[in-house]
Formats: structure tokens, sequence, C-alpha cells
């Protein structure tokens, strides 16, 4: 087991230096853009994997702490508090929100969990529409954490920082008792009672991990494109690319929201150039054939193709008996 | 009935006392009482909807009495959430096998396990001796969701047996069996107690097992017991054969 872990973490700090080597290949502005917004996603796809990948929660409303975060950066340095202060801010008003709300959503199982995710999202979208604190529809401006020439570098660097971070906490969630737990729950809520696990109170400590870096990158995009308004960056849209980009890639598993992200955002952005509108369109039916034919997602298409192969290599002692 | 001074005998684990449930209009369960002590094993008898289900759930605080009081070791534990009843000592198995799925044999073996250490490790090394005590190790890396139901019944055991529970629950345990694999389960549950554990069982018609292993039965019927004691003795009384037979059948000869 050691071994493996070695093995993950190379493999990590060599995906971490590519990636941010990427930052000094690249020259043009506009490719280091889909950059960062493949690296941010890949990090809020790993933040919204401890909800619903390991504990197996679909939360379709985590677009809730992306906006608190986005919105915490812009009113609290309006009201002159320090630039990276309002980002640590926002990320903590996002985990006390987290608290209050996951006591409450937290009582309802499968679809109906679902539905209050969305509805507590929709609930912070309209407040912020129609309450002049927030300038409403207008929007605010945000102020930019970087400046100067090396821009968009510096924002996709701190992208790939907060995405290592977020990954490093996945790989702990996934080697430790919390991540069992985690799995426990997801599996079944029964069982997991039955060993001991308090499940609500597990399934909100998962949820205030993933707000906290959920509200990060909220940060990190209000703060880049230095411009936000409720029907941006309080959008359905949003919690639904998290949860697309984590299940493509494989929920639940430590590479998934990664391929996921990769994927996902580059072929729309390719789509998008070649296609124009109806980029839309290839960009549904490539979700529609990964659910229907890698219902894991890639990842974890790809293990299941690893162990078939193996137990092919080695058929002694397949199939279970019971002795 | 029972004497008040019933739950200072430390030898006594689980004392039942008048314990009704009703759900809407029909009560499961009505008014029973019973008591074991420590290292017994005690099965829980009864024709299909007698009410075994329902107070292993109560037990377990998966449900909670309506009348009456459960104590466990001295203590009440009749508004227990589930968790915190495991955590105090008391396993459970479902009748409707509930493994979890997409995890492998060892890892749901090691969730038992995780109750008293945090190491994985040591969860793991845990769960590695109960697996061979069930004769199961063979199995580890397989995901549960696979296996024939004699495997996820010992599985059901061996996760509960992994929070080192002192009192342990196992609903059906060997329904759905053939003859042949419910008896070589059956001589494992004998062997539960080396574990430190009470076993209550509850089993709906497969005799000879419970006339093996049983120290002592409780009949359901309708929600009521209707009688206790020795398995020789019990499963010739009238009233039980009745329950199960129907009245007719309650004078025939031996």
């Amino acid at each position: 087991m050691t071994g493996l872990r070695g093995w993950k973490l190379v493999i990590l700090i060599v995906v971490v230096l590519a990636s941010s080597s990427l930052a000094f290949a690249v020259q043009n502005d506009y490719q280091m853009q889909v950059l960062f917004r493949i690296a941010l996603f890949a990090a809020l796809g790993l933040g919204w994997n401890i909800v619903g990948g390991y504990a197996g929660q679909l939360s379709l409303g985590h677009v809730a702490f992306f906006g608190i975060g986005a919105y915490s950066l812009a009113l609290l340095t309006k009201h002159s508090v320090p630039l990276w202060v309002s980002v640590l801010l926002g990320a903590i008003i996002a985990t006390a929100f987290a608290a209050v709300i996951g006591r409450i959503m937290f009582r309802l199982r499968g679809p109906y969990f679902t539905l209050s995710t969305i509805a507590a999202a929709e609930v912070l979208r309209l407040i912020a529409t129609n309450s002049p604190f927030t300038e409403g529809a207008i929007g605010v401006a945000t102020p930019a954490l970087f400046t100067g020439r090396y821009f968009w570098k510096l924002f996709y660097l701190s992208a790939v920082t907060l995405a290592t971070l977020t990954f490093l906490i996945n790989f702990w969630v996934s080697q430790s008792r919390f991540g069992y737990y985690l799995m426990a729950i997801r599996e079944d809520e029964d069982t997991a009672s039955a060993v001991g696990i308090d499940t609500a109170s597990y399934k909100n400590r998962s949820l205030l991990i993933s707000a906290f870096v959920t509200a990060l990158g909220g940060s990190l995009y209000a703060s880049a494109f230095q411009f936000i308004i409720p029907d941006n960056v309080l959008t359905i849209d949003i919690s639904l690319q998290m949860a697309i980009i984590t299940m493509l890639g494989g929920a639940g598993t430590l590479l998934g929201p990664v391929v996921g992200a990769i994927l996902l955002l580059s072929a729309s952005e390719l789509f998008k150039n070649r296609f124009k509108e109806s980029h839309l369109l290839i960009y549904g039916i490539l979700i529609v054939v990964v659910v229907l034919f890698l219902p894991e997602g890639i990842v974890g298409g790809i293990k299941q193709l690893w162990n078939w192969i193996r137990k092919k290599k080695a058929p002694a002692s397949a199939g279970a008996t019971t002795a | 009935m029972l004497s008040a001074d019933c739950c200072e005998d430390m030898s006594v684990v689980l004392h039942l006392e008048n314990v009704s449930k009703r759900f809407g209009g029909l009560r499961a369960v009505k008014s029973v009482s019973f008591e074991m002590n420590a290292g017994e094993i005690l099965f829980i008898i009864g024709p299909n909807g007698a009410g075994k289900t329902t107070v292993f759930n109560l037990i377990s605080g998966f449900l909670h009495p309506d009348e009456g009081s459960i104590i466990f070791n001295g203590r009440h534990i009749s508004r227990l959430a589930p968790h915190r009843a495991a955590r105090l000592g008391i396993g459970r198995t479902f009748q409707i096998v509930k493994p979890l799925r997409n995890l492998t044999v060892l890892q749901n073996v090691m969730l038992g396990a995780f109750m008293h250490t945090g190491k994985l490790n040591q969860a793991q090394e845990e769960a590695g001796k109960i697996m061979d005590f069930l004769q199961m190790s063979h199995l580890k890396d397989f995901p549960a969701h696979g296996l024939p139901l004699a495997a996820l019944k010992r599985l059901e055991i061996a996760r509960a047996l992994a929070t080192k529970p002192t009192l342990i629950l196992l609903d059906e345990v060997v329904s759905g069996l053939t003859p042949g694999e419910a008896l070589a389960l059956a001589g494992l549950v004998k062997r539960l107690p080396e574990w430190g554990v009470s076993v209550v069982g509850g089993v709906e018609h497969v005799m000879q097992v419970v006339m093996k292993i049983a120290d002592r039965i409780v009949v359901l019927d309708y929600g009521a017991k209707i009688a206790e004691g020795k398995p020789a003795d019990v499963v010739s009384l009238p009233v039980v054969i009745e329950a199960y037979l129907g009245a007719k059948y309650k004078e025939l000869p031996k």
C-alpha cells in the first residue's frame, strides 16, 4: 500500500511541474485563459468530488459556495478589507453557510437532497439579484489579485495551486478512515450507521471541506474576470459543470475530476471555435455517450478494463466460492 | 414478572421489559419481555410477520419502542440513535443483506474495524483475523456486489464482528441458504461467544440450525411472546406447533 502511495505522489509532482511549466511555454493570452479555466474547474471538480463522489451526495447547488467566494471578494474589498484577507474570509463565510444549510439539507435523501441544493443556490441568486447591497443585476467590480503582463500566467498558476491543494485533500480522503466512512455512507446509509458512523455528521464535514475550496475557486474566478453579476457567478450552469466534469471523469476517483476538466473544457473550447453555436449540441452528445457507456466515468472505465485484463491473465482464483 | 434488581446483575447483557411497537394500526410488537446473559446464544423464532425484525430494529436503535424499556449492560438504550447503539457494543446484520456493494470484502470488514482504530493497516489486520475466522479470506479482494448469498451472509457477520461488539444481532442469518451452507454457517455462529459476544439470532423456519446452536429460544407470534425456554422443550409445546402449523396439528402425537 505504501508503494502505491509513493507512486501516486510521484505522479502528482510530475503533473504539477508539467502543468506549471505550461505557464512559461504558452505565450498567448487566450490560450493561457483557457488553461486557467481548465485548472480552476479541475479544482472545483475535485472539491465537488468529496461530497458528490466519495460521499455520494449529488449536490447541484455548489455554485452557492462559489458565488459566496466571488461576492465576498467584491464586497469585502469595497469596504477596504485587504485583498487576500477577503479571499480567506469568503471561504470561511461559505463554510459557515455550508454548516447551516448542510444541517437542513442532509435530512433529505436522494433526489430530494439534490432538489434542496438547487433551491439553496437559487435563493442566493435571487437575493444577489434583488438586493441593493450586492448592486443587484447590475453587478459589481472585483479587484484583480494580480496585475501586469503576467496577469493570466499568475492566475493560471494560482488555479494550479488550488487544484493541487484540493487534490491533496482528495488524496488524504481516499487514504483515511474519514474517506472510508464517506464511501460507506454512499454505499448504504443503514449499514454505515450499523458500524457506528454518525452519517449526518460525516456528510456535513465533507460539505464543509468542499465549500471551503469551492469558495476559493469562486474568488479566483471573480478576480480574474474582474466583474461579476448574479447570473454569472450564481448560475446553476456552474453547479452542473462541476458535477458533469466529475462524473465524466469518474466520481469518487482521484484523477476523475482532473481528466474530466481537461477533456470537457478543451472539447467545448475547440467546438466553440469550429462549430459556433452548435457546439452545445456536440457537448451534449458527448455527455450522453459517457453516461450511457461509461457510467463510472472515464477513470472508472479504465479501472474496470484494467481489472478485466488482469483477471484474464490470472483466472486461477476467479469466481467467488462459498467455502 | 421479572424482579427489579435484574439490571444490577452483571451477567445480564440485554433486558427487554414490556416493549411494544405500533405501526399505524398494526401492533408489530406487543409487550415483549426477555433477558439474556453474557455469552449466551438466544434465538428468536416465529412465523413470517411475527415481529422478529422489529425486535432487532428496536434493540439496535433503528426503531424506538412506543412503550417499555430496553436495557443493555445496565444502560437504558430505548432512545439511542443506531450509530450510538453500535458504539455501545451492539453489532447487527440485516435480514436483506446490505453490503457496501462497490467496496471489496476486505474494505467492508475494515469499516467495522474502524470503530476502534483510525489507522488503515491496523483496521486491515483486524479485518484479516475476522475473515480468517469466517473462512472468507480468499474473497477479500472481490467487490461485494458479485458475491453469492452465502458469502454475503458471512460478510454481514464479519463486518458486525469487526466492531468488537458485546452483543451481536443476526437477523435471518441462514435464510435463503442451502442446508449445507446453513449448517456450515451455524457452526461458525456457535463459536461466536469465543469473541466475547452474546448472540441474538432470528430465524423463521430453519429449525435444525436453531436446535443445534441455540442455548435458549424465545417464540414470537403476532408480535407477542408465546413461549420461552430450551430448544427441545419449546418446540414440543402445543402453542408453538399451533403458531407454525395451525390449530389442527397441535394434538398430533410425536
